[in-house]
């Protein structure tokens, strides 16, 4: 009944704002495929609304938005994948405050609401708080993803902790396999595979309040806390028995084409941990939960952090203020846009009220249960730090870290860059 | 409205544009403003005369003051602000002395970045000047030496994308129980090298593999001019040489070189300004990562990804300063030609 | 005759030696040529210089499903071809289990996990047999190495040029390349044509400054311009678009169109303008009718320069040109999306930089006399 009323809501909005049709841009980050996905569903808007929609995406979007912001050419929405980013720009005044309302609104249709409202409430230019984001799909990241028929191949089953993940680890390597296929290649963004391991090693060794404290930088980047999280990643991806092409092709390895390995004929690795994202990226063919499927990155069964859960989402804002562009974010809203994404696959969604049965693949499912299982959810913390450092000193931190230098050393000058900063 | 119909007729506003304002301009000023007849025809003409420099001038001056000297001019006074965000919303900018450039001074990526700087400056214009040279003597009187030339001078059509997506394939790893794709891996490991490299991590020497993309595209450029440069030789010098024994090389050293000094030193400085510019060969292919930073892209990194334009003006500004003494000499030649 | 004898020798060496600068110029560029004609398989397998030669690969195939399976007697059968009807290759060693994959050679009968047995041949065909139904939805996998005969492909170009989700993209894209591009070459010709017969021939005050200024100004890096120049475009109403790339392009291109034309016009025989300053001409009418054609080659030499420069470029167009609506799209800009999505794939990659570079390729190959010689008037002197 609920979902009635709402989309009947929706439709009386839509309905009223067809008299002023008119030209609506959105910049985002996804190309490909995804681009596909998300003109699907601003083609849905524009029916809905007989506005002019436009998308454009960009595989530079953090540096293309910043330039079209400070010369004022911004689209009217831009869909930003760091929180933070997004945070920086709402300081310094171009993100418009959503309409009235909405933070009511996500408190009460999002699962968890007040976390995702707090995630897009930023300070403005004048030091206020508002509600200048709305999260519109959602990625799961603690995810390792393998081919079932090679684990069975080789008799594997999947661990339960990261005691029995380690152990594994061992046996391939004993069995002369490679265990890991890790790639933290990505352009000019190289460097931020290596910041999800990272996080989620630091939600299985420390409590969840040590990472909150790391991602506002009230426990600095070289606290010794976080410089065994990121030795931690090194147990993984500084081991050249773990890593397919040893450790030194870590860096150099596009993460775009690291999971190819998994598939290979012999396979080039068991394991590859990855967000919920990458299957596009997986060989021409591959048939997800066949082919390949994915387990929880476990916790450490000693320590007792239950079962953290790290995932990231893209956060859409006003760049431009145009009333279609709130009309736009209430389209959002509506169960709809988000079923139209979730048939095509690869998105999850914390609306409460969307019709679960129309997830495109059952794998969905699967991860679905992932997040309702967590003890604790958190969001990528480098999407959350200033720019500078979530998108520059700490990815490129890690690049140096897998190049081989010391863990200490990196957390040192990721913490200068981010002191230079305030 | 067609998009191609769309484009041909923008092109043909473009064009008619700008070759309207000459003719139109030019017009104005001999029928209108200063017509050579009448009373004042001598005064007209002498008028129309100091105009008409202005005239012809004005478009590339209005072009040249807004698109590079303006920015010179706002660089540098960013480098000496700091910019912040008032809470109406507008920028503010606070004067930092030479706040940004002490905080650049402070930074090892900095340092970094000039250092691989002053080494491409050493090897590439060195390399594709000297490649060059080589390839316009050797091509000189050959009967194929002009398919040879275009060949080597293809790849200054190349874009630098292109060029990038070229030499990762060269460059390019695999792990060694696998068949290497890239060329150079197969051959290193042919010639008993024993485990395959990931060449553009390797720091320091990562950066000479860089360097080769910048001679490769560079060298044809060399060698076209200093082969113009070699035929302009008076063959009677050459030949005068040969019959008092000197064997090709000394022709080569003692008597060729010496003469194109001057077109080898014009060919050497270009490429500097080229090297001192150089954005996408080191964006696309490392991004300044594994200790390839160079001043181009560390600016570049400061102004869109750290969003820090104090420091970001500030290294640009060392740029500039780094090309001042060619820019001095440049000057110099120009003025010297003028007299 | 010794010295004809040397002098061979020396000519010999002097060819091998052009043969070997050439191919090692040619070397990369040909890799990248040959790769855009192979699968991604044999990319991903063998090196592009083998390309020539039959490859041996390892693949990972799979039989029919059990759905197509039939009952001979008491036994079930699948039956088929691992290869696709038209595709030639010849299987060594081949294995059932992703950790032996070379344990039987062609012709043998291996025993399989779940039950049954199969007999793979050299072609590729096979014949699963099992005294139980087979189960399951999908097939079984089977690890080959199978030699493949050398085989080229147009499909990667099919993709990348016609492929209806990014055919569109690119058709537009080549056509916004060239709006940009013809003017953006016009319009800086024009202004440096005016302005350098200014600089070489006409006499004012402030001449040799205006000279030295444009020299330094041939070094200013591009990339601070950036900013304040959107800036000043988005204040002055031009916003992004055609105009303001045009003017952009023509900025940054002016110095050297400037400094090139004006070192070939100063070189002109002084008398020709003279005489025709005599006979009356007036100075536009110098210009257009005798300085213009005169200048020919100095003026193509540049408009080349300006033409590579404004197709291949990339930082112009995401700055200026390309605005929130997508519809101003440029080829670097789609084949840098190409490369961020498909990254991976070398073939598209391949593929899509000989797309990018082709045209200029062609220009360059057939006015390349022109670039030449007004390259050197520009810089021998």
């Amino acid at each position: 009944m609920k979902h009635i009323l709402l989309a009947g809501a929706a439709a009386m909005a839509l309905t009223a704002s067809l008299a002023h049709a008119e030209q609506v841009t959105v910049f985002g980050p996804w190309l490909g495929p995804d681009q596909e996905n998300v003109e699907a569903v601003l083609a849905a808007f524009a029916e809905a609304s007989g506005n002019d929609v436009r998308y454009v995406g960009s595989d530079s979007f953090e540096q293309q938005i910043l330039v079209d912001a400070e010369a004022g050419s911004a689209a009217n929405v831009s869909v930003f994948p760091q929180p933070g980013l997004a945070a920086d720009m709402a300081s310094r005044g171009f993100l418009t405050p959503l309409a009235d309302g909405t933070a009511d609104w996500v408190r009460e249709n999002y699962a968890a609401g007040q976390s995702w409202v707090d995630l897009g409430t930023y300070a403005g230019a004048d030091g206020s708080d508002s509600l200048y984001g709305l999260f519109f799909k959602v990625d799961l990241k603690s995810l390792v993803w393998y081919s079932p028929e090679n684990f069975d191949d080789a008799g594997y089953d999947i661990p339960q902790s990261m005691e029995e993940l380690i152990a594994l680890s061992d046996q391939i390597v004993a069995d002369g396999g490679t265990p890991w296929c890790i790639g933290l290649g990505s352009g000019g963004a190289t460097g931020w595979p290596a910041t999800d391991w990272v996080e989620d090693l630091l939600l299985r060794t420390q409590t969840p309040d040590v990472y909150d404290g790391w991602v506002s930088n009230e426990i600095s980047f070289n606290d010794p806390r976080i410089v065994a999280a990121i030795d931690e990643f090194g147990v993984f991806a500084g081991n050249d028995d773990y890593v397919a092409g040893g450790a030194g092709a870590v860096a150099s390895t596009d993460f775009r084409d690291s999971p190819k390995g998994l598939f290979s004929s012999p396979p080039q690795c068991y394991m590859h941990r990855q967000a919920s994202f990458i299957p596009a990226f997986f060989p021409e063919g591959t048939s997800v939960g066949e082919d390949a499927d994915f387990f929880y990155f476990p916790a450490f069964a000693s320590k007792d952090l239950g079962k953290p859960v790290l995932g990231a989402g893209t956060v859409w804002t006003i760049t431009n203020d145009s009333p279609a562009a709130h009309d736009l974010m209430a389209f959002l809203e509506t169960p709809e846009a988000n079923e139209i994404w979730m048939a095509r696959g690869g998105f999850l969604t914390p609306h409460k009220g969307v019709d679960t049965s129309v997830f495109g693949d059952p794998t969905l499912a699967k991860m679905n249960d992932i997040l309702l299982n967590a003890t604790t959810f958190r969001f990528d913390g480098s999407d959350l730090m200033p720019g500078g450092i979530g998108a520059g000193a700490f990815w490129t931190g890690m690049v140096d870290y897998a190049g081989g230098k010391s863990a200490q050393d990196v957390a040192d000058a990721i913490q200068d860059a981010w002191d230079a900063l305030k | 409205m067609h998009p191609a119909l769309q484009g041909i007729l923008t092109i043909l506003v473009g064009v008619g544009g700008c070759v309207g304002y000459f003719y139109l301009s030019n017009q104005f000023l001999d029928k209108v403003l200063c017509p050579p007849r009448g009373k004042n025809a001598g005064r007209n003409i002498n008028r129309a005369n100091i105009i008409r420099p202005w005239l012809f001038l004005l478009p590339a001056l209005l072009a040249l003051g807004t698109y590079l000297a303006y920015p010179v001019y706002e660089t540098l006074r960013l480098s000496l602000t700091e910019r912040s965000t008032l809470p109406d919303g507008s920028t503010a900018y606070a004067w930092a002395g030479l706040d940004n450039y002490r905080q650049m001074l402070n930074e090892p990526k900095f340092w970094e970045a000039l250092r691989n700087n002053a080494m491409w400056l050493a090897v590439v214009p060195a390399l594709a000047t000297g490649f060059g040279l080589l390839a316009a003597q050797l091509t000189d009187r050959l009967k194929w030496g002009n398919i040879a030339k275009s060949l080597i001078f293809m790849p200054m059509a190349i874009s630098f994308v292109g060029a990038a997506v070229i030499f990762k394939l060269v460059y390019d790893m695999r792990p060694i129980e696998q068949e290497q794709i890239g060329i150079l891996n197969a051959l290193y490991l042919n010639f008993g090298g024993e485990a395959p490299i990931a060449w553009l991590t390797v720091p320091f020497w990562n950066n000479f593999f860089l360097m080769a993309v910048l001679v490769w595209i560079q060298t044809g450029f060399a060698m076209v001019i200093l082969s113009a440069a070699l035929r302009g030789i008076p063959e009677e010098t050459i030949e005068a040489a040969i019959v008092d024994g000197a064997n090709p090389f000394q022709v080569f050293f003692k008597i060729k070189v010496p003469q194109i000094k001057g077109t080898i030193m014009v060919v050497w400085t270009t490429i500097t300004i080229v090297v001192l510019k150089v954005f996408d060969i080191v964006f696309a292919m490392t991004n300044g990562q594994w200790e390839t930073q160079v001043l181009a892209n560390y600016m570049y990194d400061k102004l869109f990804r750290s969003n820090d334009w104090g420091v970001g003006s500030a290294s640009a500004m060392v740029i500039m300063l780094l090309v001042t003494p060619i820019l001095v000499w440049n000057v110099r030649n120009a003025r010297r030609e003028m007299k | 005759m010794d010295i004809a004898g040397q002098k061979s020798s020396l000519s010999w060496a002097v060819n091998i030696s052009v043969v070997l600068l050439v191919g090692l110029w040619l070397f990369p560029t040909v890799g990248l040529l040959v790769s855009s004609f192979r699968t991604s398989d044999q990319i991903s397998t063998s090196g592009w210089w083998k390309a020539m030669f039959p490859s041996e690969q390892n693949l990972t195939l799979r039989t029919d499903a059990p759905e197509l399976q039939v009952q001979e007697g008491n036994l079930y059968i699948i039956e088929g071809r691992l290869f696709a009807p038209d595709k030639d290759a010849v299987i060594s060693e081949w294995g059932v289990s992703s950790r032996e994959i070379d344990s039987y050679t062609a012709g043998d009968t291996a025993p399989l996990k779940k039950g049954g047995e199969v007999t793979l041949q050299a072609d590729g065909s096979y014949r699963m047999e099992n005294t139980e139904p087979f189960t399951g939805t999908r097939g079984t996998r089977i690890f080959v190495t199978a030699t493949t005969p050398p085989e080229f492909t147009l499909r990667n170009y099919q993709n990348v040029l016609f492929d209806p989700s990014n055919s569109e993209g690119m058709a537009k894209a080549f056509i916004n390349t060239l709006t940009v591009t013809i003017p953006a070459t016009i319009i800086p010709i024009v202004i440096a044509a005016f302005a350098a017969y200014a600089l070489a021939w006409m006499e004012f005050p402030g001449r040799a400054l205006l000279i030295a200024i444009i020299v330094g100004l041939l070094v200013v890096p591009l990339q601070l311009a950036l900013i304040p120049l959107l800036k000043l475009h988005n204040e002055i109403g031009i916003g992004k678009g055609y105009l303001g790339a045009w003017l952009a392009h023509t900025g940054f291109g002016l110095p050297l169109a400037i400094y090139l034309l004006r070192n070939y016009m100063v070189g002109l025989p002084r008398d020709i303008i003279e005489n025709a300053r005599v006979d009356g001409a007036t100075e536009f009418q110098i210009f257009t009718k005798i300085i213009l054609p005169l200048s020919f080659p100095a003026l193509a030499s540049f408009a080349i320069f300006q033409f590579l420069w404004t197709w291949n470029d990339l930082l112009v167009a995401l700055v200026f040109l390309i605005d929130s609506t997508g519809d101003t799209t440029v080829m670097t800009k789609q084949i840098v999306e190409l490369l961020g999505t498909r990254g991976g794939n070398w073939e598209i990659l391949a593929t899509s930089a000989f797309v990018s570079i082709a045209v200029p390729l062609m220009v360059f190959f057939a006015m390349q006399k022109y670039l030449v010689r007004g390259l050197l008037a520009g810089s021998v002197k």
